[in-house]
């Protein structure tokens, strides 16, 4: 319990002192909190709002473009019948629950590997860094092709973020390790440990605050890869089709063919909201890295 | 003096060797497992279809047909008899015969869509590489006398590089293929894997290539290698080394040749040669998307209709060309950067 205060309270003023001085981040993050209260306001309003069975195919007439009449119309419809503007919003909902489940997981073990592979050293070290190496050179993609084909059934949404953690945990993992081989040399733990700090203390109050930046990268990364893999899987016909996430609504413009038929608002919209969500998800990445690592700044170049 | 050097190198080797070989087995036996839980069985596909065609065929008829198609595929025997089998398979690189397309051998298949795969990657990688890291470089070394210039190629990275291949097959598809129809549509041109040698020809596979290139070049190039070759000179112009080269008053041109590119080509080499060796890993989505005849292509047809033996094969290749591809440098680094020394 205290640990965990205490790990909250270090990311949360990290958080806040990076808003504060990159411009970057906050823009992303700016970005980002729009998309989520947008979609999570309309989630919750949809029962008061959106027609009775949103979900159900031809409850409106098919392939209307938007038009401002209504809410339900404002991004068109689909040639199934449904409307574009609710699919999306629950769609936007869906894919980030999904892809922080994913982040959660995978940057937690990647932070934890990492961090005991660093302190530890030694044989520890060497076989987490095999074991990682073996996940780099098996190619992701078809792993997880075979694994949610196998576990089609049973697929959920939390279950496709948990599985797409498998491979998402090596980057993280990675990169915790080489910093903290280079934090773990340094004189202030040296001090820490020659008066008497125990190990778990040394790691929450000396290391863990020198990488709570380089986590929080690994976790918006982690989202974004998240989100892109399930739309790579959806395009090939092995998310969850009967949910709408943005990889999903792809998917069955791509099997009506949307795009060569004109009907640019139905694979437009889940496209447009892709990218709008990765630039800001990036600029967020960017923003942590430029202040973690100043000399990636604009401007302070000598 | 210098054969303890050769000895500590031969050391060194023989130990990357060792872990190279250990790395192999242990990714291949992960696959060999994971392949197991292919949903999707070819033979019960053959079965079903012969039980439809056939008039009537007897329980016990049908569990005979059943154990020659397992036989024929190479599908019989327990999990260990199997797992030694598909060991032996991978290291004299023979997959047998495929069951997509039965009786052609694995081999042949890998190597009828290899150059479509390896063409295409080779291609793209390489072009964006050396686009990307001159945009990347040039873009950050007269970042102050070109500011304009300099911001707009970051914003446009910035928006690109988050940007997964795929999605921009689809947009690029929209723009090329149905606004302003100069390409064709996904699967529009090649009709066998037959390929002669003509101009008629070459000039369809260059149009029918230009958008999956296209797509994977504009992110990457734009994407990954600009940016990570402007965080490379941005860091080479913010050291010490270099402020004194300014103050010298160097020529500008012999600064960015000698200081900036000379320390930029290390790192970008090794991420190129990994980029390269995972070509045989296809561009799976691309490929998909555009129906290109490629590695990538095949693989998915074969893991979803159960087809072991040619999954496994890309699969194998696939993991080898990495593995090689990291072997290799760890071998190499020593030899072009002196700061690493052989451990």
């Amino acid at each position: 319990m205290k640990i965990n205060l205490r790990y909250s309270i270090i990311i949360y003023r990290k958080i806040t002192d990076i808003y504060s001085t990159s411009l970057k981040f906050k823009i992303g993050f700016l970005i980002l909190l729009a998309l989520i209260v947008v979609s999570t306001t309309f989630c919750l309003l949809a029962p008061m709002l959106a027609p009775p069975n949103y979900r159900s195919w031809y409850s409106l007439k098919k392939d209307l473009p938007p038009n401002l009449s209504s809410l339900n119309l404002i991004l068109g419809t689909t040639t199934n019948g449904r409307s574009v503007f609710w699919a999306l919003m629950h769609a936007i909902i869906n894919s980030l629950i999904m892809a922080s489940i994913t982040a959660l997981v995978a940057s937690h073990i990647g932070l934890f590997l990492g961090m005991i592979s660093g302190i530890k050293g030694g044989t520890v070290d060497r076989l987490l860094i095999f074991l990682i190496d073996v996940f780099i050179i098996i190619p992701g993609l078809p792993l997880l092709v075979v694994l949610t084909m196998s576990l089609k059934n049973v697929l959920t949404i939390p279950l496709l973020g948990l599985i797409i953690s498998v491979i998402a945990w090596t980057w993280p993992a990675r990169q915790v390790r080489a910093m903290v081989l280079s934090l773990r040399e340094r004189e202030h733990i040296y001090i820490a440990r020659l008066s008497g700090m125990n190990s778990m203390n040394i790691i929450l109050s000396e290391i863990f605050p020198h990488i709570v930046a380089w986590h929080l990268i690994n976790f918006t990364n982690t989202v974004l890869f998240s989100i892109s893999t399930e739309a790579g899987l959806a395009i090939l016909g092995l998310s969850i089709l009967s949910e709408d996430t943005l990889g999903t609504m792809i998917y069955w413009a791509q099997n009506y063919s949307a795009l060569l038929r004109g009907k640019t608002w139905w694979i437009g919209s889940p496209i447009a909201t892709l990218i709008i969500l990765f630039v800001s998800l990036y600029l967020i990445s960017t923003g942590l890295s430029e202040y973690v690592n100043p000399r990636l700044r604009y401007g302070v170049t000598r | 003096m210098s054969r303890n050097l050769s000895v500590s190198f031969l050391k060194y080797i023989s130990v990357r060797a060792l872990i190279f070989i250990f790395t192999l087995l242990v990714s291949f036996s992960i696959i060999f497992l994971l392949l197991r839980l292919m949903p999707a069985s070819i033979v019960d596909a053959l079965l079903a279809g012969l039980s439809q065609s056939a008039q009537s065929i007897t329980p016990e008829e049908y569990l005979k047909l059943r154990e020659t198609l397992e036989e024929i595929f190479g599908l019989k025997g327990s999990l260990s008899e199997l797992y030694v089998k598909y060991m032996y398979r991978f290291f004299t690189l023979d997959f047998g015969p495929s069951m997509i397309a039965f009786p052609t051998p694995v081999r042949e298949i890998i190597l009828n869509s290899l150059p479509w795969t390896a063409g295409l990657l080779s291609f793209s990688t390489i072009i964006s590489w050396i686009t990307g890291n001159m945009l990347g470089t040039l873009a950050s070394f007269f970042e102050r006398s070109h500011k304009n210039t300099s911001r707009v190629l970051q914003g446009v990275a910035v928006i690109l590089y988050p940007i997964p291949y795929y999605i921009m097959a689809l947009v690029l598809i929209f723009l090329f293929a149905y606004l302003i129809p100069i390409f064709p549509l996904a699967g529009a041109f090649i009709s066998s894997s037959r390929f002669t040698f003509s101009l008629e020809n070459i000039y369809l596979i260059i149009k029918a290539s230009t958008l999956p290139a296209l797509s994977m070049i504009l992110v990457s190039a734009l994407g990954w290698w600009f940016l990570s070759s402007r965080a490379l000179t941005l860091n080479v112009l913010s050291e010490d080394y270099f402020l004194y080269a300014v103050i010298r008053g160097l020529d500008s041109g012999y600064m960015a040749r000698k200081y900036v590119l000379k320390n930029i080509l290390l790192p970008q080499t090794t991420a190129l040669s990994l980029a390269l060796g995972g070509i045989f890993n296809g561009a799976l989505l691309t490929e998909i998307i555009f129906a290109y005849p490629g590695l990538g292509f095949i693989l998915y047809k074969s893991v979803v209709s159960g087809d072991y033996s040619t999954a496994m094969g890309i699969l194998s290749l696939s993991i080898i060309a990495v593995a090689a591809a990291t072997f290799i440098i760890d071998i190499i680094y020593p030899l072009i950067d002196p700061r690493v020394r052989h451990k």
